[in-house]
């Protein structure tokens, strides 16, 4: 709880609360980040899942640029956020939930990663993804969608 | 105006805005269309502007119907959201400019499905128009605008 208040107290924080555009800026860049990392996932997820056969899944595994950077985007302004608000966001319980399915979500894709590099690509090229490989994607969709879902709450709890 | 703060008092408006569930869970549900429309509307307009070539253009518009998901799913919960506050709302000068951006990046999906998928189909693959291109970038503008606008509602006039 200490660390939370010192974090409140950072030049950052400050800097926050005394120029007001700057907290509507860093939600609207966690919007632009969401859109690139869940839009993103929808399309590899769903992909993956079979939806849109005529666009090959290499290609479509290969958004995950996109889906990165989004997610770099995110971690960066949502550390600004949580500065700014830390000994409210810090016991949060939807916080500390949408933090828990980051970390799942995290673990799925590792998990997806290393199917793929196992396979050495011949589902990828074939687009027959294995069953386990659909189970990530369909995990995947559920555990970002419980990200957002959270976030949002965060507002409410 | 009447009519607003009519549709503001009736039994839908004032669920969402004072039952304890509906306004976040519009919002989530807005948030994910927001991530489906960006990301297959995105992608498209991206590859008209030439990246990832190896996704053949026609079959880009296998991701419409997540496109129409997406801004479906939208159109109804952002109505809902609406009714909730409909005064407010009405009254935004950022919600009216979000709507223009819609409306605007709803002719610009309509022109550039033209051009890229009616046009083009049976014909040898040609790269897209100079002017096509600008269409795509346009449409990013008004899309990512539109989310933007979106967030910063809540703090501007």
């Amino acid at each position: 709880m200490e660390f939370l208040v010192w974090l409140e107290n950072t030049p950052i924080a400050n800097a926050i609360r005394t120029i007001p555009w700057l907290y509507p800026a860093f939600e609207t860049g966690h919007y632009i980040g969401l859109s690139l990392l869940v839009g993103g996932i929808l399309l590899i997820d769903l992909r993956v899942l079979g939806m849109a056969r005529g666009l090959p899944l290499k290609s479509m595994i290969g958004l995950l640029p996109f889906v990165w950077a989004g997610f770099i985007i995110n971690v960066l302004t949502g550390s600004m956020l949580f500065i700014y608000g830390a000994t409210n966001f810090g016991p949060n319980g939807a916080f500390q939930l949408k933090m828990a399915f980051m970390v799942v979500a995290g673990l799925n894709a590792l998990a997806f990663d290393v199917a793929v590099r196992r396979s050495g690509g011949v589902w990828v090229t074939a687009d027959r993804p294995p069953a386990l490989v659909k189970g990530f994607a369909t995990l995947s969709l559920v555990f970002w969608l419980c990200v957002v879902t959270t976030g949002r709450w965060m507002a409410y709890l | 105006m009447a009519f607003l703060e009519w549709l503001q008092s009736t039994w839908v408006g004032v669920l969402v805005a004072e039952s304890l569930w509906g306004y976040p869970l519009l919002e989530t549900i807005h948030s994910l269309g927001i991530a489906m429309l960006i990301g297959s509307l995105g992608l498209i307009n991206l590859r008209v502007l030439g990246y990832k070539p190896d996704l053949p253009l026609l079959g880009m518009q296998q991701l419409l119907p997540l496109a129409w998901v997406g801004f479906t799913l939208n159109a109804i919960s952002g109505t809902l959201l609406f009714t909730s506050d409909a005064v407010f709302f009405f009254e935004s000068y950022t919600f009216r400019i979000k709507m223009v951006l819609i409306v605007l990046g709803g002719i610009n999906a309509a022109m550039l499905g033209q051009r890229v998928f009616r046009e083009a189909a049976g014909m040898p693959a040609t790269p897209p128009a100079a002017s096509t291109k600008w269409i795509a970038v346009t449409s990013l503008v008004f899309w990512f605008g539109a989310v933007c606008a979106g967030r910063l509602i809540a703090y501007t006039p």
